[in-house]
């Protein structure tokens, strides 16, 4: 619902994002403070931008796949280790220079990605939940079964900096700004997708599968289209994450970080990009609000110990995602818009 | 007359209590001034080994409270640890490595296994902060120029040392071994690996019949101890965790092979293993192995100390396997900064300093009350490579032992 005397005379004006000049101004702040936040925060605040920034880029992805075009997909994670291990070979054994290592790591990922895509195709639900599990136990095979030589097998890979036209990224404020064009890239890239008329496909085919097809939509290439393009996103947070890092190994892309990951777009409202990147935001501020404050609380409260303390906090924190599972399942950005909605209309209820 | 008198006793007594005021603040010049280093600690307390964090950091602060009081207070210098909780998660230390770098500006960081050299082995060349821990090596951490350091050789070496015992105990051919592993961690597979390695290399000490890959906390291996015990295995090593031991257990139990020794680490030893089986007996006949003090209740200089901590620093933490990771990381620390200061006084210590004096010293058994053996770190390597030694603990007659201190563990050849 747009503001009040807010009024789109073309197809164009109706479709497009940034609707008013208040929005744009606001946005143009927002995005000068990202860039402008290395200067005024501590450096740990930059460390934790960054992490949410790769996060956000992968859970991106499984928005497109799971909350736009309705595949259950719980294994977003192993799409994001194959890009990691993709852009480290590529860099570290066929020494391939970052701006290429870091788009071909995603291209191995969607490959990778559409292969369940195409399982996607004849299953849906509970058994595609079954199914992309598979690729998370696969791609563990793989790299600790696969030759040594290939993938590093249980040693990992280590890999140089991101170098980009001479300038290496080497400190932490220079990966973050890396991080943050790439990010703002493939979220740019999201916001396309799910306006365009893939995004209209995709959520035919999400919403009901056999009437799509009925109308003529092409269901076996979308949902195949879905994983390939949820998976590049993994990829391509995959291969940041490798360069962040500089050591890729098979525990950093476990079950537990896909589940994370579909809590994420739990919390923040499934279909919506917005929701996605809000839904990394809160989590990630949850995880390290509890990792700050705990150490804090023991110390103020000795006879309840660390271990009981952080253990609370975590069910608090498991807490939180079941309380969105019940009491609000459209996630944050449902209430956003209810609140938004509220102040346009008011004083009018409706 | 009587005021003059007063008024004399008034001055006198202000002239005593000047006096007696300047010498107090006199007496103050004598009190060094200590210069303060911090210690990064990273802790599990919400993580797969939470249960096992108090006695790890308990006994990591309980060191510090000694060292200040009785070594520190002389050479001028105070260490203080802060610890933080990172889940044993590689993310978690990413993010929470550059606040703890800007804020402690520590002198030395105390992690507690992979995930921490997952995250910082690339970024501490340029931190200029070395990483200690208190678990053993892994072959991928194999390299030179590291700012990683173990306290302990590899698993894979620790083993080696309890087989080239045993097999001289038992006598006869080699031991027929077979492994329980798991790939759900790269580590798993990083142990498993190195023993083959080792049985290739050195056949007439032991021949790896074959390795059982389970999940991660397995509930039943009857089958595929049963297979193990078709080949004629004579002992089975599990260096997983506590669940593949009590399944491991179990399923010789069931198989009638109960007396079919198991040997463990440190991690998942006899004393953990047998708790989570309900009777320590259940675990009679079986081994664990590794390069600390073996927690026992023998008066050993080892157990000495940790009583003094206990009793004298109010130290709270346990005597068990996860406390000698403590100990012995933060032991090793402590000397090498007294290194440090000897050779540049208390004050400008820093992380490339404390990195200097790991590698060019060694460190005797003593210096580390028998917690750890004699230690000699070089650059080839994050562990020490040579002069190894391992200590055996089993059950006996329903008793934690120490059944063979300093066995030495035979070379290893990378893998």
């Amino acid at each position: 619902m747009d503001p009040a005397g807010i009024f789109a005379t073309s197809y164009r004006q109706d479709q497009s994002l940034i609707r008013t000049r208040n929005q744009a101004f606001a946005l143009l702040i927002f995005v000068v403070a990202l860039f402008a936040l290395p200067m005024v925060a501590e450096v740990r605040s930059v460390a934790v931008m960054t992490s949410m920034l790769i996060t956000a880029v992968v859970v991106l992805g499984l928005q497109i796949n799971t909350g736009l075009a309705g595949q259950v997909n719980i294994g977003q994670a192993a799409f994001m280790g194959v890009g990691a291990y993709s852009t480290a070979v590529l860099a570290s054994k066929l020494h391939l220079p970052f701006w290429l290592a870091l788009p071909a790591g995603g291209v191995f990922a969607a490959l990778f990605g559409l292969i369940f895509g195409l399982a996607a195709v004849r299953i849906k639900g509970f058994y595609l939940a079954l199914t992309t599990i598979a690729a998370q136990i696969l791609f563990h095979f793989f790299v600790l079964n696969l030759p040594q030589k290939w993938l590093g097998g249980s040693n990992g890979i280590t890999l140089e900096p991101a170098e980009l036209f001479g300038f290496r990224f080497e400190t932490d404020i220079s990966m973050y700004y890396l991080c943050l064009v790439v990010a703002m890239i493939m979220i740019a890239g999201g916001y396309g997708i799910a306006r365009s008329r893939h995004g209209r496909i995709f959520a035919a085919v999400r919403d009901d599968d056999v009437a799509s097809g009925m109308m003529g939509i092409d269901v076996v290439r979308t949902k195949a289209l879905a994983f390939l393009v949820g998976a590049f996103y993994a990829g391509i947070g995959g291969g940041l994450w490798a360069y962040y890092i500089r050591f890729v190994a098979i525990d950093q892309f476990t079950l537990i970080h896909s589940i994370w990951f579909i809590a994420m777009i739990i919390v923040g409202g499934m279909g919506s990009i917005t929701g996605a990147l809000i839904g990394v935001f809160v989590i990630r501020m949850a995880q390290e609000s509890i990792t700050s404050m705990g150490p804090a609380l023991v110390e103020r409260i000795p006879f309840l110990g660390g271990d009981l303390v952080f253990a609370a906090m975590n069910i608090f924190l498991g807490g939180i995602i079941a309380g969105f599972l019940i009491f609000e399942p459209r996630g944050l950005m449902h209430r956003w818009n209810i609140a938004k909605q509220s102040y346009r209309m008011w004083p009018y209820p409706y | 007359m009587i005021k003059q008198k007063i008024w004399a006793s008034v001055r006198v007594r202000h002239a005593l209590g000047s006096a007696a005021l300047l010498a107090v603040l006199g007496s103050g010049s004598t009190v060094y001034a200590q210069t303060t280093y911090n210690i990064a600690g990273i802790a599990d307390f919400t993580g797969p080994f939470a249960d096992v964090m108090k006695d790890i950091t308990g006994c990591r602060r309980g060191v510090l409270d000694w060292w200040n009081e009785e070594v520190g207070k002389s050479l001028g210098v105070t260490l203080k640890v802060k610890e933080h909780d990172a889940r044993y998660d590689v993310a978690q230390v990413a993010s929470l490595w550059p606040g703890i770098k800007a804020e402690l500006n520590p002198i030395a960081v105390w992690g507690l296994g992979g995930p921490d050299s997952n995250a910082l082995q690339q970024r501490l060349p340029n931190d200029k902060v070395p990483l200690l821990l208190g678990t053993a090596g892994y072959g991928f951490a194999w390299k030179d120029g590291s700012w990683v350091f173990n306290a302990r050789a590899t698993y894979p070496h620790e083993a080696a040392g309890f087989y080239a015992w045993y097999q001289k105990k038992m006598g006869g051919g080699p031991l027929k071994v077979g492994v329980i592993s798991s790939e759900v961690s790269p580590a798993y597979v990083d142990i498993h690996k190195g023993v083959e390695r080792f049985a290739k290399d050195n056949p007439q000490i032991l021949e790896v019949v074959e390795t059982i890959y389970t999940e991660a906390q397995p509930t039943d291996l009857t089958q595929q101890v049963h297979r193990l015990l078709r080949k004629g295995a004579t002992v089975i090593q599990v260096f997983n965790n506590t669940a593949s031991v009590v399944a491991t257990r179990r399923a010789l139990q069931s198989l009638g092979k109960g007396n079919l020794p198991i040997v463990v680490s440190a991690h998942n030893g006899l004393l953990s293993s047998g708790k989570a089986l309900g009777d320590l007996n259940r675990m009679e006949g079986s081994y664990e192995v590794y390069g600390m003090a073996i927690p026992t209740d023998d008066p050993t200089a080892a157990r000495a100390f940790f009583e003094k901590l206990r009793t004298q620093y109010k130290t709270q933490a346990n005597f068990t396997s996860p406390c000698m990771m403590g100990l012995a990381t933060s032991l090793l620390t402590v000397r090498a900064v007294e290194q440090v200061v000897k050779i540049k006084g208390p004050a400008g210590v820093t992380g490339a300093d404390v990195r200097t004096a790991l590698q060019t010293n060694a460190f005797p058994s003593e210096l580390t009350f028998g917690v750890l053996p004699n230690i000699k770190f070089s650059n080839d390597a994050p562990f020490p490579t040579s002069g190894l030694a391992v200590n055996i603990g089993t059950i006996e007659k329903g008793m934690y032992k120490l059944v063979e201190q300093s066995a030495p563990v035979p070379n290893v050849n990378k893998w």
